[in-house]
Order: C-alpha cells, then sequence, then structure tokens
C-alpha cells in the first residue's frame, strides 16, 4: 500500500501520542496513586438497606488513627447525612448506595466523584489534608427535583474534630422538694476512650462530673438536682460535653399543685 | 458507468467564480502544509494535555486514592 | 449544452424517498435546537417560562430529537444517495425502501408522543427518562416500542443497500468496492453488531418491565448495555460526516481524495474498534473491574487513530484543491481555497471544530481523569462540538448541495447559506468554550437549575455569571442559524423552478485510488468477525460478573415513573415513611 512519507510519520507521531496517554493515565495510578471506583463495594438488595450494618446508621465512624469510615445513603432528592464532617489529615472511606434510581456523589471542585447505582455499593478512600468545606451535588439526572439534591461536606481542623454525640434525658416538670435527676447519655463512635467531664448549667451552680466514654460506646451521666436550691418556677439548664451543649426547661412546682407527694 | 462517476467531472457550480489552474498528479503533490497544520495540531495537544492532567486533574483537591495491590485486583 | 445529470434526473425514485427523508431529519434538527434555546436560558436563569421540572421533559425531547432522529435520519438519506450513486444501480424495490422509511417514522412518532406527555396532561404518558433512560426510571412503553421500530428500521435500511452490492458484485465481481459504498457497509457493519446491546436491553428488560410482564431490572446490566451501544452510536453520527469529507470536500476543495486506500483502513478501524470501548462511559461505576476499565481505555485510546489519520488525508485533500486552484507557499494555500461557498466553508469549521472536539474526548478517553470530567458540563461542551458541529454542521453544509441535487433546483440563496454555517461556527465557539470551562470546577450537566443552597461555584478564572452569558449567547446565535437554514431549505423546494445549472451528481476522484489498495480491506467478513471477537473479548466477562453478582434481573428494585410531581415535601415525607 501506497502511503505518503508525510502521513507515515503522522501515523507515528499518532501511536506516540496515544501511547503518550495511556502512559500518563498510569503513571497517575502509580505515583499519586488514584485509584477507580470498581466492584469492591460489593451488591446490596435497596430493600434492605435499614437492615444492613452499614447503612443503618448513615454516618461518620472512627475506624482507627487518621481513619474514618463514611456511610451515605442517596436517595430522590437527598442524601442521609445531608451533612458530612470529617477532620485534616484523614483517610476517609466512603460506601455510597442508592435507595431507588441512579444518582451521583460528589463533592463539587474536587476528583470525588461517584455513581450511586440502587444494588450496588460505591467505595471510595479519598485522603483530606486542609480543612475545607465543600458541597456535594448529584450529577445523574434521578427525576422531577434533581437539582434540589445535595449535602455538605465540612473537613474541620483536628482539634475541632470529635464523635460525641448527646441525648439527655430530662422531666420537663418536678415537685419542690422532689429529687429529680437529668441524664445524658454521651456517645463516643472513636476508636479509644474519650475521657472528659460533663457539666449541667442550672440555676447559679453548675455541676460536673468526669466521665470516661469507652471507644464506640456510651456512657450515662446522672446529675442530681436539688429543687429545693432551684426553688419554684422555670429553670433553663444546658448540658454541655466538650463544646457540644443540649439544653431546656425545668418546671419546679409547688407540693399542693398536682400529683401526691409530701409536704 | 461507475468508473466515469467515479473519476468524475468537476462539477462547477454555477456561481462559482475560481477555476481549477493547474492539475497535480499523485507524484507532483507533497502535502507539506498539511504536515506544519498537523504539527501544530500535535503540539496543541501535548500542551493542552500536560495541563488538563497536571495542572487542572492533580491540581484539583481531595482525589480517590487506594493502594496499587487493590487496583490491580491482587488484594 | 450538456442535458442536466443531477441525482434526480439520475435516479428520480430515490431521490423522492431521500427528499421525504432529509425533511424528517430536517424537522427533527429544527425541534430539538429550539428546544435547546430553552434548556440555555432556563438553567443559566436568565429566561425561565417553564417550571424546572419540566425541563427534564425538553431534555429528553432535545437529545433524542437531535442525536436518534436528526442524525440517524440524515444517515439513512445520505448513505442511499451514495450506494446508488457509487454503485450506478437503483434500490432493488423502492416499496421496500418507503417500508423502512415509514417505520422509522412511525417509531419517531411514538416516542415524540410519549415525551410530550411529560408536558401535556392529556397525554398519559411519561419518557422523562432523557436520551439514555437508564432504569430504574422506566418511561411508557410507547417510548420503548418507538425506539425500536426507529432502529430496526435503519437495520432494513442496511439491508436495502446490502442487496444491492450484493446484486452488483455478480454483474462486477473483480471491481473494488467503490469507495461510498465500502464506507455505508462497513458502517452499518458496526452498527448492527453494537445496536445489538440496546435492542437486549429494552427487548429483554425494559419493554416487558414497562408492561409489566417482569417486575425488576438490574440497573447496572441494562446501563452496560446501553453503554455497549451508546459509545459506538456516536460513530454512527460520525461516519457519514466522514463520508461527505472523504468523498465531497475534496472535490468542493478543487481536488481529489488524497489516499482511498487510507480512507478504507479508517472505516475498517471504526468496525473493529467503535464497540469494545463502551465502558469508557461508566469509568465511575461501582460493580465493574478497575481491570476492564483499563482495557475499555486502551481500546479507546486507539480509537483515536482513525480520526488522527482522517485528520491528515482530509487536509491533504483540501490542500490539493487549493493548489490546484493556484495556491502556493507553505501555509498561504489556505487562502485560495473556495471560502465563499458554504458547503465548503461549512464543512472546513466543522473540521476545524473537530479537532477541538477531539481533544476533549481524548481527554474524556483517560481513565483517572474522568473524575475531573464525568458528568459535568465539559462532557456537554464536548458532544456539542462533535455531533453538534463536526456531524450537524457538516449535514447543513452538504445539505446545500444536496437539496438542489434532490430537487433540481438551485439553492435560494447562497450568502444566507454562507452567514448560517459562519453563524453556527461562532455561535458554539462561545456556547461550548464555556461549558467546557464550567465543567472544569464542577458545573454538572443535565440540570435544571445548577444554583445551590449550601455552597457556589468557585471557578479558578472568570465567573459563573460571565459563563452564563457565553451559553447564553451561544444558544441564541445557534438557534438563529438553525432558522437560516431551514428558510433556506424551505425556499429551495417550494420557491424557484427547475433549473438547468445544477451540477452532475459526482463525488471526488482519487490521486491514489482503491487499484492501490490492498485487497484484504474489502474483505468484510474478515474485519466483522474480528470486530465480534473483539466486543467478547470487551465484554463477556464484565456482563458476566454484573450478571453474578447482581442477578439478571436485580435484587427486585421498584421501578421510578417520573411524572410532575406537586409537592417534593410530601412525596419526601412518604419516602421517609417507608424508611422507618
Amino acid at each position: 500500500m501506497n502511503i505518503h512519507t508525510y502521513e507515515k510519520i503522522w501515523l507515528a507521531v499518532a501511536m506516540v501520542l496515544i501511547v503518550g496517554f495511556i502512559a500518563t493515565v498510569t503513571y497517575g495510578a502509580v505515583g499519586p496513586g488514584i485509584a477507580m471506583i470498581d466492584d469492591d463495594g460489593g451488591t446490596i438488595d435497596p430493600d434492605t438497606i435499614n437492615d444492613d450494618e452499614r447503612f443503618s446508621d448513615p454516618g461518620v465512624t472512627h475506624v482507627g488513627g487518621n481513619e474514618y469510615e463514611a456511610t451515605v445513603v442517596a436517595q430522590a432528592w437527598s442524601y442521609t447525612p445531608s451533612e458530612i464532617t470529617v477532620p485534616a489529615n484523614s483517610t476517609v472511606t466512603f460506601y455510597v448506595t442508592s435507595r431507588d434510581v441512579t444518582h451521583s456523589f460528589t463533592v463539587a471542585g474536587t476528583n470525588v466523584n461517584t455513581m450511586v447505582v440502587p444494588g450496588q455499593v460505591s467505595q471510595m478512600t479519598v485522603e483530606f489534608d486542609e480543612p475545607g468545606e465543600y458541597g456535594i451535588l448529584c450529577n445523574e439526572y434521578c427525576g422531577a427535583y434533581h437539582h434540589t439534591m445535595e449535602g455538605e461536606l465540612n473537613v474541620v481542623p483536628q482539634d475541632e474534630f470529635d464523635l460525641t454525640e448527646l441525648s439527655t434525658d430530662a422531666p420537663s416538670e418536678a415537685q419542690l422538694g422532689n429529687q429529680t435527676t437529668i441524664n445524658t447519655t454521651v456517645s463516643n463512635d472513636m476508636n479509644y476512650d474519650l475521657e472528659t467531664t460533663a457539666t449541667l448549667e442550672i440555676g447559679d451552680q453548675p455541676l460536673d462530673q468526669d466521665v470516661t466514654v469507652p471507644a464506640h460506646g456510651s456512657e450515662t451521666v446522672e446529675f442530681a438536682v436539688d429543687t429545693t436550691d432551684l426553688g419554684t418556677g422555670d429553670h433553663d439548664w444546658t448540658v454541655t460535653v466538650d463544646g457540644h451543649e443540649e439544653s431546656d426547661t425545668l418546671t419546679v412546682t409547688n407540693a399542693t399543685e398536682g400529683g401526691d407527694g409530701d409536704a | 458507468m461507475s468508473s466515469a462517476i467515479e473519476k468524475g467531472v468537476d462539477g462547477k457550480h454555477p456561481t462559482d467564480g475560481t477555476d481549477q489552474v493547474r492539475e497535480l498528479g499523485h507524484d507532483e503533490y507533497d502535502p507539506i502544509g498539511t504536515a506544519i497544520l498537523v504539527g501544530i495540531y500535535f503540539l496543541i495537544l501535548v500542551a493542552l494535555w500536560i495541563f488538563m492532567y497536571f495542572v487542572e486533574f492533580l491540581g484539583n483537591g481531595p482525589t480517590v486514592t487506594g493502594v496499587l495491590l487493590t487496583v490491580v485486583g491482587i488484594a | 449544452m450538456a442535458m442536466r445529470n443531477a441525482y434526480i434526473d439520475q435516479f428520480p425514485k430515490e431521490a423522492r424517498v431521500i427528499r421525504a427523508i432529509l425533511w424528517s431529519s430536517f424537522l427533527a434538527l429544527t425541534i430539538g435546537g429550539t428546544l435547546g434555546l430553552i434548556q440555555g436560558l432556563h438553567r443559566t436563569n436568565i429566561l425561565r417560562f417553564i417550571p424546572s421540572q419540566d425541563y427534564y421533559t425538553v431534555l429528553t425531547a432535545h437529545g433524542v430529537l437531535l442525536v436518534i432522529t436528526f442524525t440517524i435520519f440524515f444517515l439513512v438519506g445520505i448513505f442511499t444517495w451514495a450506494v446508488t450513486t457509487s454503485l450506478d444501480r437503483g434500490v432493488e424495490d423502492i416499496r421496500f425502501t418507503w417500508g423502512w422509511y415509514i417505520m422509522m417514522v412511525i417509531g419517531t412518532i411514538l416516542v415524540g408522543v410519549s415525551i410530550l406527555g411529560g408536558v401535556v396532561e392529556q397525554i398519559p404518558m411519561n419518557a422523562d427518562v432523557l436520551f439514555t433512560f437508564y432504569s430504574p426510571l422506566q418511561a411508557h412503553p410507547a417510548f420503548y416500542i418507538g425506539l425500536v421500530l426507529f432502529v430496526v428500521g435503519s437495520w432494513l435500511a442496511g439491508v436495502d443497500w446490502f442487496r444491492m452490492w450484493w446484486a452488483w458484485k455478480k454483474e462486477n465481481p473483480d471491481e473494488r468496492i467503490p469507495l461510498p459504498t465500502f464506507m455505508a457497509l462497513t458502517t452499518m457493519l458496526f452498527w448492527y453488531l453494537s445496536s445489538l446491546g440496546v435492542a437486549i436491553s429494552i427487548l429483554a428488560f425494559l419493554l416487558p418491565w414497562s408492561l409489566g410482564i417482569i417486575d425488576s431490572v438490574n440497573p447496572l446490566l441494562t446501563r452496560t448495555l446501553f453503554w455497549f451501544f451508546g459509545h459506538p452510536v456516536v460513530y454512527f453520527w460520525l461516519m457519514p460526516a466522514y463520508m461527505l469529507w472523504y468523498t465531497m470536500l475534496p472535490k468542493i476543495s478543487g481536488g481529489k481524495l488524497f489516499s482511498d486506500p487510507l480512507a478504507r483502513v479508517v472505516f475498517v478501524l471504526f468496525l473493529i474498534l467503535s464497540t469494545p470501548v463502551g465502558i469508557h462511559h461508566q469509568y465511575l461505576d461501582p460493580g465493574i473491574a478497575e481491570g476492564f476499565k483499563f482495557i475499555a481505555m486502551t481500546n479507546t485510546m486507539f480509537l483515536l487513530l482513525p480520526s488522527l489519520l482522517t485528520a491528515f488525508t482530509v487536509v491533504a485533500s483540501m490542500e490539493h484543491g487549493a493548489r490546484q486552484r493556484g495556491g502556493d507557499g507553505y501555509l498561504s494555500w489556505l487562502k485560495a481555497l473556495p471560502w465563499r461557498d458554504p458547503v465548503f466553508t461549512g464543512m472546513a469549521l466543522a473540521g476545524l471544530m473537530f479537532a477541538a472536539g477531539g481533544f476533549s474526548g481524548m481527554i474524556n478517553a483517560g481513565l483517572n481523569i474522568n473524575y475531573l470530567v464525568h458528568n459535568s458540563w465539559w462532557v456537554v461542551g464536548h458532544f456539542h462540538l462533535t455531533v453538534g458541529t463536526a456531524v450537524a454542521l457538516t449535514f447543513m453544509a452538504a445539505s446545500y448541495w444536496f437539496m438542489p441535487q434532490l430537487t433540481g433546483k438551485e439553492l435560494w440563496n447562497r450568502s444566507v447559506a454562507l452567514v448560517q454555517v459562519v453563524l453556527w461556527f461562532i455561535g458554539m465557539t462561545f456556547m461550548s468554550n464555556a461549558m467546557h470551562r464550567a465543567g472544569l470546577f464542577g458545573m454538572p450537566r443535565r440540570t435544571a437549575e445548577p444554583q445551590y443552597q449550601g455552597f457556589n461555584f468557585e471557578p479558578a478564572v472568570g465567573t459563573v455569571g460571565e459563563i452564563n452569558a457565553q451559553v447564553a449567547l451561544g444558544a441564541v446565535l445557534l438557534t438563529i442559524s438553525v432558522y437560516l437554514f431551514i428558510v433556506n431549505m424551505v425556499l429551495t423546494t417550494v420557491g424557484g423552478s427547475s433549473s438547468d445549472a445544477i451540477p452532475d451528481n459526482t463525488y471526488a476522484g482519487t490521486l491514489s485510488g482503491p487499484e492501490d489498495s490492498p485487497v484484504i480491506l474489502d474483505n468484510l467478513k474478515l474485519w466483522t468477525s474480528i470486530a465480534v471477537v473483539l466486543v467478547i473479548i470487551a465484554y463477556s466477562l464484565p456482563l458476566a460478573s454484573i450478571i453474578d453478582a447482581g442477578g439478571l434481573f436485580g435484587p427486585g428494585i421498584d421501578a421510578w415513573k417520573p411524572s410532575v410531581v406537586a409537592d417534593p415535601t410530601l412525596v419526601l415525607e412518604s419516602i421517609r415513611g417507608v424508611m422507618f
């Protein structure tokens, strides 16, 4: 076959270009270590998402050291959790699945971008170096309100990050003279025990209690409240643990109002 | 006949002013202009590819990573 | 004075059906293009007069009308011209030809009405599923049936051309296949192979599912079968444009095709390589191993080769014409090209734009860099350069030559045609460039309102405002351009009278003809076999793995029928009720 010399040269140049592109992409896999989404996440039946150990309580958990896992459920038209917070200098493995149709989980302005297909779990590991605030959006059409589907990803400085949550059980009313308690359950999803202090502010005297919450566990702090000291009326209280707060109001009533009580 | 059509009479466009001035056969013609143009195109492609990959892509913040062993499916 | 020898004189019956086919194509182009303007103004928040939920109906229509209806009707029309002209014989049975055309029309009507149901309450159908119709999104059965009829009609068009070729071969046993016919046949061969994927997806899964015959489908499986077809379809759009660049453009430039053998090589490469690459549209999909994605990438990268070769051969053919017209120098021969001819200028600008689109395609082919661009507006910028210009503008420019050939009447206005093609190029430059840039900072595609509550996009250069302005400006210029085109076509056809000044129906001669190309290139059976083997290698393991892991019909995933929902909060509440 008669090919002009210039075109033969161009043919060789084109091959060099093609090989160069493949080589660059391969470098990306080997050097910076970029990996593609693949079948590591496995399959799932969307009807069993609520019972799946990964997705029954979606959110961030601490695996150990700087490693975290974030599980996310996408559905038309929201993400659960809709706000994800992780610390800087962490390595986070995301597990994302869909309840209904195909979505994406895309952190706008970054290379964190995956399809989320019902029946499949998308698994990806990302290193977060610097603090920052990012939006999460869905870029795969998923129905009439596709454009409203968004979330937030916050990468906070390490010293501002914890996986501590509070859940307080407190009565709204108590009788004057009766002992009453405010119970706060402190849960800790880090991989190590949390040694801290819980503080209840009610009336003029703060009450402190030291507490050790086990790794991936919880501990309940009982605050004994002296209603006689408080007196009748509405008393706002706040429980604080490591900057997390819960507040409500305790109304102390007279002995003669309602219920049976002592004098 | 197909050969008559294939070697074709150059149909002149009715309002086309310019005509063929000379005939260039297979052996007289060297597409040097084409070589230059595709050469320029090649340089643009290389420059843009390097920019896109190393600046836009690798500079685009947090990225999905993995151990090479899992990438090739060994681990 | 010689008797006129235009196509309508040589093949009057075929000219009639091709005219009908091109009118179907132009109608789809005009409607689809107008919808594009609505989208461009809506998502940039410059002018919104439809509810955002209807945006997705508009987008479905825009996609289907432009990349299925417009392009494929044009292809079957132009290939009918190409095969009859180059074999110098009519179709075997004109009724068969009308038959497949009407089948395609019926298919189009079914699809169109089902999509229209998304905005017209009186039509109890919905197909707000976009051109890719990914399950579990589910359309009305009419949508799927319409697509099937349209595609099967195109298969029958191929049968029409193969029959002509077999009859011609019996009478010309030692001749090489004329180049235009060679191109049409190789294109149809990979079309048959590739459309199998979407045919199976629809006939075995999506259609029975929409009729209630089966309960559920495997979304990843149907998605993979779609992309089995979804990449080769872009070459189905491109091959007619390449055919026009190889067999028309050299002649219009005043010269000859630089190399017939290389043109054959290019089409053979497309036959063997177009299909085993579809997974490059699924680089970010779960459920597909990275190794399969890497194979798809290497196949895709090699698929750059026929296009890069085309660049050389086509430009060399143009240079030949320029030099025959008196041009010389290293680059000043460019001035000697017939820039006042809208057929030439349209095709040349389309080719130039394709060079840019080719680059963004090279990026799209890259495996890991896909994280940057997947489902962003970059992709939309890319395909408006390729199908939107390389293909669409070439088709429009070629029509300025074809309509006179098919009607025997002169083009209504050459200056308007020249303005039209230049306006398209300028409009697309603004719009596509802005889309590419927007994709780089994460602006998504397929979204009615890319304005989010919790965050703003942060362009490294420029602002979202100026990007939106350029997209809207581009959309307006493109719409004006498409209307200039359709007006010219209408007035050419209905106005004026028969003219003797129509040039003969011919196509380009060659500097290096088929006699210089190895006979093995014409061995269509060989290349088809290789194509099949490559597809089996690329797809059998991924498909087996998807079916094995997720089931042929999935684990029982509910259908999602998109419909206009009155109050999203009610929907979300009912979903949360199901969740907990």
